[in-house]
């Protein structure tokens, strides 16, 4: 039988599925012990029970200094940050880029300059904004948002372009105006679509935040990652590491699951 | 009075002639098909009248009046494909115009007027064929229910002009033959001018009052840019279709029972029967 | 960018420990291939210049060794490195060195004193002339550092403490830039960011290294286990660095060539290089490095330097006393645990070469 019509069944592909999940959590368990053994001190590779008692400390244990829950208190900044920044980039990606989709005068106007726009790094921006908006919130939030909204605002307008001429000239059939043609044909046509591609932004979200707080803050998962890095304390960094991916998948579920319950019709199609 | 007048109408891309001193006046509640082989510009020909495209010379008067430059409810149209919007339900699809010409600003209805604005809906879908389902998502009918609905959606706007893009084209014989059924029977009740275009022969001579030929008289490859379509004949079906009439040639044998609606093809065909009573009453 | 740093920084060790390798078993008995890191800071120019020069090559063919140098965009990138076994010898502070490698389990020998700091790291505030009135604003400092450390002994000074102000992690290439946004009302950092800040209309000096002499002090350190395998790297370095600031120091038209090189390699000139040079007290004279690591202040600085990064959680999360890593003085006398000694301070490779033995 050829490879390509081997099918694997479903405890099979199960078992593949969680393979790599395996190999990795041995491969760390086999690496940390011999480091372990050659210096109990090593901080590259801790042990289970310093990674378990670190997030205790992190998670259950009021820190000495300030009294707070560090890991909740990070991931409360973080996520603040985080909500701001996707809450904004997508209200901004959906006046413009249905602007753009609908009006070919708009599209003229706005099309060049967001390309030319989403192709700036936005990392070779951050020192400009620190200086123009401050260390503060300000400043972490606005990278986030010039890091992704170029890229949703181009996307809604590629969706909004390709839905057919008919379905616009039907809707002209149908008395709408240009304001309601946007509304109530195209804006719920572009739904689904932002909702996916602030999925696809919720990595490069993360990382501006985290390059962000790095920088400058007081609180924050990037903060605390970057903070412990001067001494190389990986039973912080790996926790902290293994829970922003977490908080990404949560977020990633919640945003497919909206979208299901928002837009049925848009599954009915697939 | 004159429904739809068109004179010394020419449509050209950049140097490539489409369309070329097309003439041609059709008069109110006629059932007028295009036909002609494929690139001769028919399409082309009922973009001009929708609006979606202008002329490049001659002009098209509705009622005596210049066609406005773009679509408007006067003129409804229904497409092969793309003519109903995925997002909103079947009742959600029939309502839409209605909502948008009452609601300028919101598109949406609400309370009593909603509800009224639902129940006329749900008669004119009941009308086509489609009681039953009016909260399915379009990508829930078959192909032959979305064109029922289609219609039901152009219907509800009470347009002058019913202007037809191929629409039967992609279905099946035998639903096809039952929509063929509705479309008459539209036709028959709803006072309206019809332009349909379509390939398919048989299905003008089935349904129009008139049949209208688009050919290039010159075709060769090196003539085809520079030559555009005309009109090279003009069909008048005898004996003459009158809209609200039906002459004894129209009786329809009974189409085939594959569509997967049977209420959608009972409703076609209860219509029918009623229609049959015009026959006795005799011709002009 | 950061992340593939990130990544940089775990990758090799992963596989290194998945290997079972490390960086010193992979070697033969008698090594003599070393590899040294060293980032930009006035007191470790030195550093890149006789690696340039060829200095290094000179006093390592001298010793039959190969020594490779590298220069580091990113401190503590480097002392990273080094504490995950991928260099030999990093240039570090004497704080840094008790928090990343010797807290870390890496022992470490601190071969060479280069300098100390005597006004490189400043307290910085805008509008205001006295350090009290730091009292209530937030200061934006690199936390964990020697800026840290000098805050710390700055509020200590005057009867504050860290709860009376609050502090802001910032990176220190933007803190010029920082400086300048309207949030920003208090600061510390370290040179050449000092110059540059001071030189700012509002910006006052309110406290600076030069007031705690002999505390934030730049070393060359090297693992304990390189050192023992092959005692002449050691050596190599001594006479390295010696030789380069000698060079440094001198009054000749070569000397003048040397700082303008080491000016430009660390992003000024001539006269911005002699300035921050003498906000150092440089050790070019072996005797002088001798006399100040075998004082008696060597102790009292360190400990105070351990009560600090305890105090702060650095010296591990589960740490239950400063004295959990022990450190060895000059004259064997030893702070905290003598059974965990990680980091070693010696004048033996420093008396060597005052002694011209090298």
């Amino acid at each position: 039988m050829r490879a390509i019509n081997i099918r694997p069944g479903r405890g099979t592909a199960l078992v593949l599925g969680l393979l790599p999940f395996a190999a990795l959590a041995v491969a760390y368990l086999a690496g940390s012990a011999l480091r372990l053994a050659e210096n109990p001190s090593d901080k590259l590779l801790p042990a289970l029970t310093t990674l378990a008692a670190s997030i205790d400390l992190l998670a259950f244990t009021p820190d000495r200094r300030t009294g707070d829950y560090l890991l909740w208190a990070d991931t409360a900044a973080s996520l603040t940050r985080l909500a701001w920044g996707l809450g904004i980039a997508a209200s901004l990606a959906l006046v413009l880029g249905l602007l753009a989709g609908v009006l070919p005068v708009m599209r003229a106007l706005l099309a060049p300059f967001v390309a030319f726009v989403s192709m700036v790094p936005p990392l070779a921006l951050l020192p400009i904004l620190f200086i123009v908006m401050g260390l503060g919130e300000t400043s972490k939030i606005a990278l986030i948002v010039i890091g992704i909204t170029p890229i949703l605002i181009r996307d809604l307008m590629l969706t909004a372009t390709a839905l057919p001429r008919e379905m616009i000239v039907k809707a002209e059939t149908l008395s709408a105006s240009s304001w309601l043609i946007a509304l109530r044909v195209v804006l719920p046509q572009v739904m689904p679509r932002l909702i996916d591609s602030l999925r696809l932004q919720i990595g490069p979200a993360f990382l501006f935040l985290i390059a962000a707080e790095a920088i400058s803050s007081d609180a924050g998962l990037g903060y605390r990652i970057f903070l412990v890095r001067r001494y190389l304390a990986m039973e912080v960094i790996f926790p902290y590491v293994a829970w922003i991916t977490l908080l990404a998948v949560l977020l990633d579920l919640a945003l497919s699951s909206l979208r299901r319950r928002m837009f049925p019709w848009a599954e009915v199609g697939r | 009075m004159t429904a739809l007048s068109i004179s010394h109408l020419w449509k050209e891309y950049g140097d490539q002639i489409v369309l070329e001193d097309v003439s041609i006046d059709i008069g109110p509640r006629s059932f007028v098909a295009l036909v002609g082989p494929s690139g001769c510009g028919k399409t082309t020909f009922l973009r001009l009248l929708l609006g979606q495209e202008t002329p490049s010379r001659g002009r098209i008067l509705i009622d005596g009046q210049p066609l406005p430059p773009e679509p408007g409810p006067d003129r409804g149209v229904v497409y092969q494909r793309y003519s109903v919007f995925p997002h909103l339900t079947v009742l959600g699809n029939v309502m839409l115009g209605p909502e948008m010409r009452a609601s300028r600003f919101l598109g949406r209805r609400f309370g009593a007027a909603r509800r009224a604005l639902a129940d006329e809906a749900r008669a004119m879908l009941a009308e086509v064929g489609l009681a039953g389902s009016e909260q399915k998502y379009p990508a829930q009918l078959s192909g032959g229910m979305q064109q029922r609905l289609a219609l039901a959606q152009a219907l509800m706007m009470r347009p002058r002009v019913l202007l037809l893009d191929e629409p039967f084209g992609a279905l099946d014989p035998g639903i096809r033959a039952d929509i063929h059924a509705l479309m008459r029977r539209l036709w028959n009740e709803v006072p309206m001018t019809v332009v349909m275009v379509t390939h398919d022969l048989r299905e003008a001579f089935t349904l129009a009052s008139r049949v209208v030929v688009f050919e290039r008289p010159r075709d060769r490859p090196e003539e085809r840019d520079r030559y555009g379509a005309r009109l090279s004949r003009d069909i008048v079906i005898w004996p003459p279709r009158l809209a609200g009439r039906t002459t004894p040639y129209d009786t329809d044998r009974m189409p085939g029972r594959d569509d997967p609606t049977p209420d959608a093809a009972a409703a076609g065909t209860t219509r029918q029967a009623e229609g049959r009573t015009h026959a006795s009453s005799p011709q002009p | 960018m950061t992340m593939i740093r990130l990544a940089r920084m775990t990758l090799p060790a992963l596989l290194l420990a998945a290997t079972g390798l490390s960086a010193t078993e992979a070697r033969a008995e008698t090594r003599t291939d070393f590899k040294v890191a060293w980032s930009i800071y006035v007191g470790w120019m030195p550093w890149g210049h006789a690696a340039e020069t060829g200095i290094v090559d000179r006093w390592a063919d001298r010793y039959g060794l190969t020594i490779e140098v590298t220069q580091f965009n990113d401190y503590v990138e480097s002392i990273n490195q080094y504490t995950a076994g991928a260099y030999d010898a990093v240039t570090l502070t004497n704080m840094d060195a008790l928090s990343i490698p010797a807290a870390g389990g890496v022992d470490t020998t601190a071969v060479i004193v280069g300098d100390f700091s005597a006004g490189n790291d400043a307290v910085i505030l805008k509008d205001a002339e006295s350090l009290e009135e730091i009292r209530g604003r937030s200061v934006n400092l690199v936390e964990y550092s020697v800026s840290h450390y000098l805050l710390a002994r700055a509020l200590e000074s005057v009867d504050l403490s860290e709860r009376d102000v609050s502090v802001v992690n910032t990176a220190d290439p933007d803190m010029v830039g920082a400086f300048q946004t309207p949030g920003v009302t208090a600061m510390v950092t370290w040179n050449p960011m000092v110059a540059e800040i001071a030189a700012l209309p509002d910006a006052n000096i309110v406290f600076q290294s030069g007031q705690i002499p002999g505390e934030i002090i730049d070393l060359m350190a090297a693992s304990t286990a390189a050192l023992e395998e092959n005692p002449d790297f050691g050596k190599a370095l001594a006479g390295i660095w010696y030789e380069t600031a000698a060079l440094m120091v001198s009054d000749t038209p070569e000397g003048a060539a040397a700082r303008a090189a080491m000016g430009a390699a660390s992003g000024t000139d001539q006269a911005g290089f002699e300035a921050q040079l003498a906000a150092t007290r440089l050790f070019d004279d072996p005797a002088d490095a001798v006399a100040f690591v075998t004082s008696p202040d060597l102790a009292g600085t360190m400990d105070r330097v351990r009560g600090f990064l305890f105090d702060k959680g650095l010296l591990g999360p589960v740490a239950a006393s400063a004295d959990i890593v022990g450190i060895e003085l000059p004259g064997g006398v030893i702070l905290g645990d003598p059974g965990n000694v990680m980091l070693r301070f010696t004048d033996r490779f420093m008396r060597m070469a005052a002694e011209g033995a090298l």
